[in-house]
Order: C-alpha cells, then structure tokens, then sequence
C-alpha cells in the first residue's frame, strides 16, 4: 500500500496563560493520503486551526509524531520547517491574507521570490496561474479594489504558484457569499483532481461535499470520519 | 471633566508602558541637557552685570598698527584716564587699574605669593560695585601705601573681616595698611583682583608717557550720553594730547603716521561684552568666547529639538493605533471637542512628566557639568524665577505640537473610515515622521563630525612639534623674588642627580608672558624700519635647556662679556627685518620712554621658529636678550623619582628662603592649560553628540517597533510564503537606512563648513579628512541599523501564527 503524505499519532498541543491550560489537541491521529482531498470540521474552538497550523509546519507539536512524505518533522528546527514548507505546502485563509502594499501580481510572486525562482521564469508562472484564476485582468490592482471573491481568488493563485503538494485551507469560504463560494471550492477541486492534495477546514456542510472525506473534531479529538466517496 | 481626561490618559501611558517610556525618557534627556547649557549660557551672558551702573561702563582699548604688528591691547597710557576726565563732560568718572602680577604677601613669617593685586584708583568704588564692609570707599585708596582688600582675604591674614588699620608687608620689605574691607568680586566678573593698592604708591602711576600701555581705563559715561558719540572724538584726543611726543619720537604727526599704514587709536569696548567679545593682547583674565556661547545654544536647541522630533513622532505613531479606539467613541457620540481634548491632556501629561525628570536629572547631573565645562553652576532662586515659567512654556508648546497631529487628524475622521481601518493604511508611509527622522539624523551627524574634528584636532596641537620640549620641565615660580639668591639656586639646582638643566627667564612659551618692545634699524628712528617683537630676558641656558634650535650664529655665553649688548632674534624677526645674514647687524630700541636714546644690541643669532603662543595664532617676532636673576627658573629632570628630587630642590629653596613660598608647574601642564577651553569643548561636545544620538535612537527604536507592529501582519504573510529571518530584517531595515542617507548627505557638507570655520580660528590645524565624514556617516547608520534590528529581529522571530490570529 502507498506511504500517506501525512501520518500525525497521538499528537498534543497545549496552550497555557497565566490561570488555564487549554489542551488544543488531545492525542491526535490522522493520516491523509496523497492525492485526498480532506475536510476538517468541528464547533468552534474544538482545535481545527490548531491542526491545520501544525500540519503546515507553521507550529510545532507538544507531543507526538508527525510524519510528512516518510519524514519525521515534529522537532525540526525552525528554519528547516520553513524550507520544507516553502517547497510543498500552499496556504488559503479564510480572511485571503493578501498584502495591502502589493499589487496582484507582486502578492502571487511572492512565493516564487522566496524559493529563488529567477525573475523571468516568475513573470511567466505568475501570468500562468492568473489566467487560470481568470482575474489576469486584475494583475495590476491592489487588493483594497477588488471584491472578496477576487481576492480569495488570488490568493489561492498565490498558494498554487509553486505548485505544491499540499494546499491547506483554513475556511476559505468563510467571509464569501454562497456563489463565490461555490467558485472557490470549484477552483479547489480542479486542483485536487490535478493531482494537489487539499486539507480544508470549514464549517459548512455543503463546502465539505466537495470533499473526499470529513474529519470530525471535538475537544482535540477525532469523533467521527466520514467517507463521502 | 478634566480630572476624567487625565485618569483615561494616565490609563492609555500605562497601557502602553514601552511607548510612554521612551518617550518620556528621551524628552527628560534632552530637556535634561537643555537646562544644563541654558545655565551655562546665562552664566556666561551674566559677566560683570553685578556692576549696577554695567550699561554705562567701558574700558579703553589701544588699538596698535606698529613695526608689522597690528593689535588691539587692553592696557592704555598712564595720563589718559585724567585726560579723558578733564576734556569730556559726559564722562562721569574713570579710574585705572595697574596690574604688575603677583608679590609676595606676610603672614606671621610666611611669605605667600598671592597673585591676585593690582594697584587702583580710588575712583574705582564709583565706577564698579564693590560694596564695602568696613572702610570708607570715597578715601580708602587715596593715600599712598593703603590698600583695600577682599572679605575672603581678611580672613585668610587676620581672621576676621574688619581689619581697617591693620598692616600688611608686601614682598618683604614694602607696608601697606588696609583701609578697606569689600565683599568678595563675584565669579562672572572679568577681573578677581583681591588685593587693591593705592595708585599713588607708584611712580608710574604720574607718568606722562602716551607710548607706554600699561594702564587698564575704565569710564563710567553719564546717563544718556552717547557712546559712538564719544567714541568718535577718541581720535582727535588722542592726537591732542599725544601729538608732541610722537612728533619727539618719530618726528611726524598722526596724519603722517596713519597715511603711512601704522596708527595708534583709542577705542572703547563696553564693560558688558569684555568677557565674551574681547580678546585683546594683555586682558586681565583669559576671558570667555561669544563663539563658544553660540555653539552650546544652537547644540541646546538642537537637542531640544530632537527631544520633541521624537516625542511628536512617537505620540503620533502610536496614535494610529488608537485610530479605532476614536471610531469606537464617535460612534457612541463623543463631540470632537472632547477627543482634542483627551488627546492633548494625555500628551501635556506626558510632557509634564518628562520635565520633572529632566529638572532632577539637571540637578544631579550639575556636579558633573561643572566639572566638565569648569563652570560652578549653582541654581538660585533667580534662576527658577525664569526657569519656572520657561519651562511651563516649554511643557505647553511641545505637548500641544505633539498631541495636536492626532488630535486634529483622527478626530476629524469620519468614525466608519477608522474603524474600517483604512486609516491605519493612509498613516503608514508618514511622509512628516520621514522628514522628522531626517531631521534628527542630520542633528546627530553634524554633531558627531563636530565631535571627531574638535577631538582631532586637540591630538593634533599636543603632537605637533612645537620647536620646543616641554616634556620633564618643571617651573619653579617666582624665583626673582630670591633677588641676587636666584642665580645661587638655579647654580644648586644644577647640581643636583636627574636634573639635566636649569634656566632662569622672564617668559616661558607655555606662559602668555613678555612685554612687547619695538627695535628699529637704524639709530635714528624711523618707524619704517621698525619690527614689533615680545621681548623675553633669558639667561644662557634657556636655549639648550627647552631644547630650542639655533638656525644661524650663536647662543648666549658665559665667557664672552660682550653678550649683554647681545641679542638673539628668531626667524619671524629676522624675515621682517629683511636682511639676507642678519647676524652681525645692529638693532636699536629707545632707552627711555620718550626716546631721547637709543640702546644698540649686536645680533649674535637667530633660533628656529617655536609656537611660543597658543596654536591659535602664527609665529610672530621674538627677541632674547641676556639678563639674571629673573622670573621662574625651569628645569629639566630625568630622573623616574620626580618626588623626591623635588624635595631636594624644595630643600634649596627653603635654605635660601624659608618664609618664601614654594610653588611649581609642570611645563606641559601648563601646556594644556592653553588650550583648555577646547579640551572642555571637546568633553563637552563628546558629551552633548552621545546624548542626541542616545535620543535621536530612543526615537528611532520606537519608530521601527511602531513600524514592526504595524507591519506584522504582512511579516507573518511573508513568513509562512517562505520569507526567512534575513530577507525581513532587510524589509525593515531599509526604509529607515533610507533616511538615514538621506541625513548624511544634508549633515555632511553642513558639518565640513561649520567646522572648516571653527578651524580658522587656529593658525596651525588639521584640515577635515576625508575619513571624518565617512566615519561619522558609516557609524550613523551602524547606530541606526542596529537600533532597527532589534526590533526587526524580534519581529522576524514572532510566530506567524499568533499574528495572524489577531484577525
Ligand atoms: N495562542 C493561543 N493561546 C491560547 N489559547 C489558544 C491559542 N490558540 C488557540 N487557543 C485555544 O485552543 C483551542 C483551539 O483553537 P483553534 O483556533 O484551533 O480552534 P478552531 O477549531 O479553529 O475554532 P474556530 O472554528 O473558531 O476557528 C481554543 O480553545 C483556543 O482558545
Ligand atoms: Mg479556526
């Protein structure tokens, strides 16, 4: 049987203030396979961001593992976490995270900047996945001027730009209307059935249709698992 | 309602404790160094306005264009105070004073030198205020022989302060009885003369003689009487009464004189600008300078001025932040009265805050300004009396220019605007915090190239060769008044182990000492041919012992009689004189005050050029001629126990004279000691540069917090696409740096020509070099990147995902 990309076992993540320690993830385990497209949902507060976070090698664990691609990573150094992250993983949030300072098409060079992709090869990836998000019309503008169904679109062209393996998508339809919505989710299936894994978090059970499967989260804990397909 | 303005100020500051304390701090710092210098300036502007009737006081100068020398003397002729008197009724009253050095005074059987007494008219109670203790000021100095003397001074002989009647022996042999006691001279006076002895008492003080300067004139001028008026007619006294002793002199008349490029004029210099304008030859102290009192202003409100760039600019960057704090309150309904209103209590308050702290810091820190600018500071209650309200001022002007950017700017916002949050954006470029960090940077700039080149140029007086030794000399003062003894003593000192040398003289190049006597070419007179030239009395030894170089003929010689109508001329002198081998060619000077004679000197030598001045000015003409038993006697010692061979030498002394005073300098001491006030100015100005740039980066470590803050949003963005540490430390860094160029190239050629004319007081100096600018800026912006670093550091470190969150 194929290797999952990702396998997390008994994965804890504490917080802890001055009075309270909240246990965010509570000995976790998960795996997801290449090529999955996976929803995450659960009330809110229940962890999935959390997740989400230590998936994309943004945080680390308190306890337990966290296999990616056969390789052990949940004591990587900073700065090694960073690489691999820059190379596989792409980002969607929920509020697009665009730069207010950078045009559209400076925010989706970004990536390509930072893995020291060469100036003209950028130009021609960039122009690539505009078109393919289909506001190339837009390459110029700044993200105040467009619409918030523009603007996730963007950064989903930002998280795809270097064509990683992964995209994790912390509720991407949650500040759009239903049909921008549906147009977003469009875009990551398209994705998906190119061959890019997806892990999304959203709180929406039409959303998590698109999906392969939903993982139920209560209190850092997976409740259920269901298969849609 | 204002005490509710104040709780939710006082609230906001401790909310933001890191923000309210950088900026209080470098406000209190700045105002702290403020107050320092405004107090050394008013100490300074205050010279001699003890003297009730200060405005209507001046003193006479003699202004001199003789034999290639063109001076301006302090000292005037004995006849002129009586003469102005009889010739100008809108003078009140004149007096003089003859100051002829130290003597030394009984005490028991202690001979102490006292260096302080000057002989006076008794006019002088009318003209400056010298307040009388015991004594009667219309008579004290009237007769020959008395003497007034300062409070501090009757303590130190008697004891006591009323001493009226009492005796005391002035260089052994001449007495003198106090008839008056007066109250001690204040400290901003231009003379603290403690001793003052009848002018009858000297012959010189009937002298008729207009062409020999030895009296300091002083006229009070009535109320309302014009001085440029007066002034005017100084000219034509001057050849009324002196016009026949020049004739008999030079055989020609002013008109002559003058036509022919040489004057002498009288001038007058009001009493009120001697310590900071005048610098003229024979002044009774080394007096202040006006430069000096520009430079520290200008540095004061320069730093001031970076104090309040940054505390506007830090109030105003952190008000950005409160941009939604504004919406919120609108919203509910605040008028947009109140919001200016809160904004400025929170920003006086601050402002308030701060110059407390700067007063005590001030007040501390006055031990150790005095120490540094050899001032004694104290704060009077005259003092508070404007400081008070000058700070008041100071505390409204700064807090209401620093809170009225936020409170006019944000207040005005439409509330939905702010809260969208769209002003955070609009504020963030801050094209006025810009130009203020420029301004602040330039100010540093300038100052630290102010810095390195008066500190440069300090090295290079105490490197340069000045064509004498003045390491291992000590001076042994006062040695004449061992009258036909000194010979004797300097004869013993020789002969003692680790002495190399000895050498009694009447002027030393470290002293600013030496009369000035003109020499003529011929026998006959003729002012053409004339050079004037400080004259020094030397004995044979002073050449070799200070290390001089001959650079043509001899020195002095015990074995020829001959050398005491021998001279010895340095190269400045000989350069004017003009012949191609000087040695051999006669020189004459008039034996007597109205040069009915000449006395004719042979040239036996001419010694290399040595800086016997201060470095300020150039080598000017000097003569030696052969005396003994003068002056001080110096000597030069190689021997590593300096302690104990001074006592041996002390021991000679005490066996020559056991009530006579010992006391010594060190040559090179005495060195500095000339170029003292640049010493301080450099200490000072090292001082003053490290406080703003201390400031000038308190302001620059907020600003880039602010910057960071505001920006962390977008640093975490950037984070999590891949950005490493590196490229957003550069990120933050690069706006600033920017700016920080910007200052150098203003800062730089304003410094180099501030300082190039600062430089031209000097005759001798290092020009700027090339790398003074270049270390000044490369160090500005090391300061400033790692002000900023720090920042971008902890920002570039901060997890992404916590900010991020705070959506
Ligand atoms: N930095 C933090 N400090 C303290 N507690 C935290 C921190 N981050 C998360 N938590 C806590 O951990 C728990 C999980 O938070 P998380 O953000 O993962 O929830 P979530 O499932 O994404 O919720 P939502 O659906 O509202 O986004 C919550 O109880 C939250 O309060
Ligand atoms: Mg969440």
């Amino acid at each position: 049987m194929e290797a999952p990309m990702i396998k997390i076992t008994d994965l804890e993540k504490f917080y802890r203030t001055e009075e309270v320690e909240t246990i965010a993830l509570n000995k976790l385990s998960i795996e997801v396979k290449t090529g999955e497209f996976v929803a995450i949902m659960g009330p809110s507060g229940c962890g999935k961001s959390t997740l989400l976070n230590i998936l994309g090698m943004l945080d680390d664990p308190d306890e337990g593992s966290y296999v990616f691609n056969g390789v052990e990573v949940a004591h990587f150094t900073e700065r090694k976490r960073a690489d691999l992250r820059k190379h596989n993983i792409g980002f969607v949030f929920q509020s697009f995270n665009l730069i207010d300072e950078l045009t559209v098409f400076e925010n989706v060079e970004l990536p390509l900047i930072y893995t020291g992709v060469p100036s003209a090869e950028r130009v021609k990836r960039v122009e690539e996945v505009l078109d393919k998000m289909q506001i190339m019309h837009r390459r110029n503008h700044y993200p105040q001027q467009l619409s918030g169904g523009q603007q996730q679109r963007v950064a989903i062209a930002r998280a795809v730009v270097n064509k990683p393996k992964l995209i994790l998508a912390d509720e991407p339809t949650g500040n759009l209307d239903s049909s921008n919505g549906n147009d977003v989710m469009e875009l990551l299936t398209d994705l998906n059935e190119q061959g890019t894994t997806i892990i999304m978090v959203t709180h929406s059970e039409h959303d998590a249709r698109y999906s392969h499967r939903i993982i139920r989260l209560l209190d850092g804990q997976t409740v259920v698992e269901n298969i849609m397909i | 309602m204002i005490r509710n303005y104040v709780k939710t100020a006082f609230r906001s500051l401790m909310k933001n404790k890191g923000f309210t304390f950088i900026n209080v701090l470098g406000l209190a710092l700045g105002l702290a160094t403020c107050l320092l210098i405004v107090f050394y300036v008013f100490d300074e502007l205050s010279y001699d306005r003890y003297n009730v009737k200060a405005d209507r006081i001046y003193r006479l100068n003699n202004d001199i264009k003789f034999g290639g020398l063109e001076n301006s003397y302090a000292i005037t002729p004995a006849p002129a105070a009586a003469a102005l008197k009889g010739d100008f009724p809108e003078i009140e009253q004149v007096a003089r004073l003859r100051n002829r050095g130290g003597n030394q005074v009984k005490k028991g059987t202690q001979d102490i030198q006292e260096d302080r007494m000057v002989y006076a008219d008794n006019s002088i109670f009318d003209i400056f205020t010298l307040p009388m203790i015991a004594g009667n000021p219309a008579r004290a100095l009237v007769d020959p022989h008395t003497m007034v003397i300062t409070e501090d001074m009757a303590r130190k002989y008697f004891g006591r302060v009323n001493v009226i009647g009492q005796v005391l022996t002035i260089n052994d042999s001449v007495q003198f009885k106090v008839t008056g006691v007066i109250k001690n001279i204040p400290k901003q006076s231009h003379f603290h003369f403690d001793f003052y002895m009848s002018m009858p008492t000297i012959a010189e003080s009937k002298s008729a003689a207009w062409f020999s300067n030895n009296f300091g004139t002083y006229i009070l001028l009535k109320p309302g009487a014009d001085p440029k008026v007066f002034a005017a007619k100084l000219n034509d006294f001057m050849a009324r009464h002196a016009g026949s002793q020049l004739q008999a002199i030079l055989h020609m008349d002013f008109k002559t004189l003058e036509k022919s490029g040489s004057y002498f004029r009288l001038s007058i210099i009001p009493l009120t600008k001697i310590h900071l304008q005048s610098n003229s030859v024979d002044e009774i102290e080394a007096n202040g300078s006006i430069s000096y009192v520009y430079i520290f202003s200008a540095t004061a409100i320069f730093i001031l001025l970076i104090a309040c760039v940054n505390f506007m600019n830090l109030s105003t960057a952190r008000s950005a932040n409160r941009a939604r704090e504004v919406g919120v309150r609108k919203v509910l309904g605040s008028p947009r009265s109140a919001l200016i209103a809160q904004f400025l209590t929170e920003s006086i308050l601050v402002t308030l805050v701060g110059a407390i702290i700067a007063v005590l810091a001030a007040w501390s820190m006055l031990g150790l300004f005095n120490q540094m600018s050899g001032k004694d500071l104290t704060v009077t209650p005259q003092i508070l009396g404007w400081l008070i309200p000058a700070l008041l001022i100071i505390i409204l002007v700064v807090g209401c220019l620093a809170g009225s950017y936020p409170a006019l700017f944000l207040s005005g916002f439409q509330p939905i605007k702010v809260l969208k949050g769209k002003l955070a954006g609009g504020f963030k470029g801050g094209m006025l915090r810009s130009i203020l960090v420029v301004v602040q940077f330039t100010i540093s700039i300038i100052l630290i190239v102010s810095t390195m080149v008066i500190s440069n140029q300090l090295k290079y007086i105490q490197s340069k060769d000045l064509g004498y030794n003045r390491d291992h000399v000590l001076v042994i003062k006062n040695v004449w008044a061992l009258g036909n003894a000194a010979k004797t003593f300097k004869q013993e000192v020789r002969q003692l182990a680790g002495v190399q040398g000895a050498t009694l003289s009447n002027a030393l190049p470290t002293d600013e000492n030496g009369n000035s006597t003109t020499y003529f070419k011929d026998p006959v007179i003729d002012q053409k041919r004339s050079v004037l030239t400080f004259d020094w009395n030397i004995d044979e030894d002073f050449i070799p012992t200070l290390g001089i170089k001959m650079a043509a003929g001899r020195n002095f010689s015990k074995d020829m009689a001959t050398d005491s109508t021998g001279i010895v001329i340095n190269e400045a002198f000989a350069k004017q004189l003009g012949y191609a081998n000087p040695v051999n060619q006669f020189l004459y000077t008039p034996a007597d005050q109205m040069a009915t004679k000449t006395t004719k000197y042979h040239i036996i030598g001419v010694v290399k050029d040595f800086n016997f001045k201060s470095l300020r000015t150039n080598v000017t003409p000097l003569v030696f001629v052969l005396d003994q038993n003068i002056g001080d006697l110096s000597v030069r010692i190689n021997s590593a126990d300096i302690p104990s061979l001074m006592a041996k030498i002390k021991d000679q002394w005490k066996g020559l004279s056991p009530n006579r005073q010992f006391s010594y300098v060190f040559m090179d001491d005495n060195f500095d000691a000339l170029y003292r006030s640049e010493e301080r100015m450099g200490a000072i100005s090292i001082a003053f540069t490290s406080l703003a740039i201390v400031i000038a980066c308190l302001g620059l470590f907020g600003l880039a917090a602010y910057a960071a803050e505001q920006r962390i949003k977008e640093i975490g963005i950037r984070k999590v696409l891949g950005a490493d540490i590196s490229t957003i430390v550069n990120m933050l860094s690069k706006d600033f740096i920017k700016l920080v160029l910007i200052a150098i190239a203003i800062a730089v050629p304003f410094a180099w020509w501030a300082m190039h004319g600062w430089l031209q007081g000097f005759a001798y100096k290092q020009n700027i070099q090339w790398w003074v600018p270049a270390t000044a800026g490369v160090s500005a912006i090391l300061i400033a990147f790692l002000t900023i670093s720090f920042q971008a550091i902890k920002a570039a470190l901060t997890n992404p995902v916590t900010s991020l969150r705070s959506e």
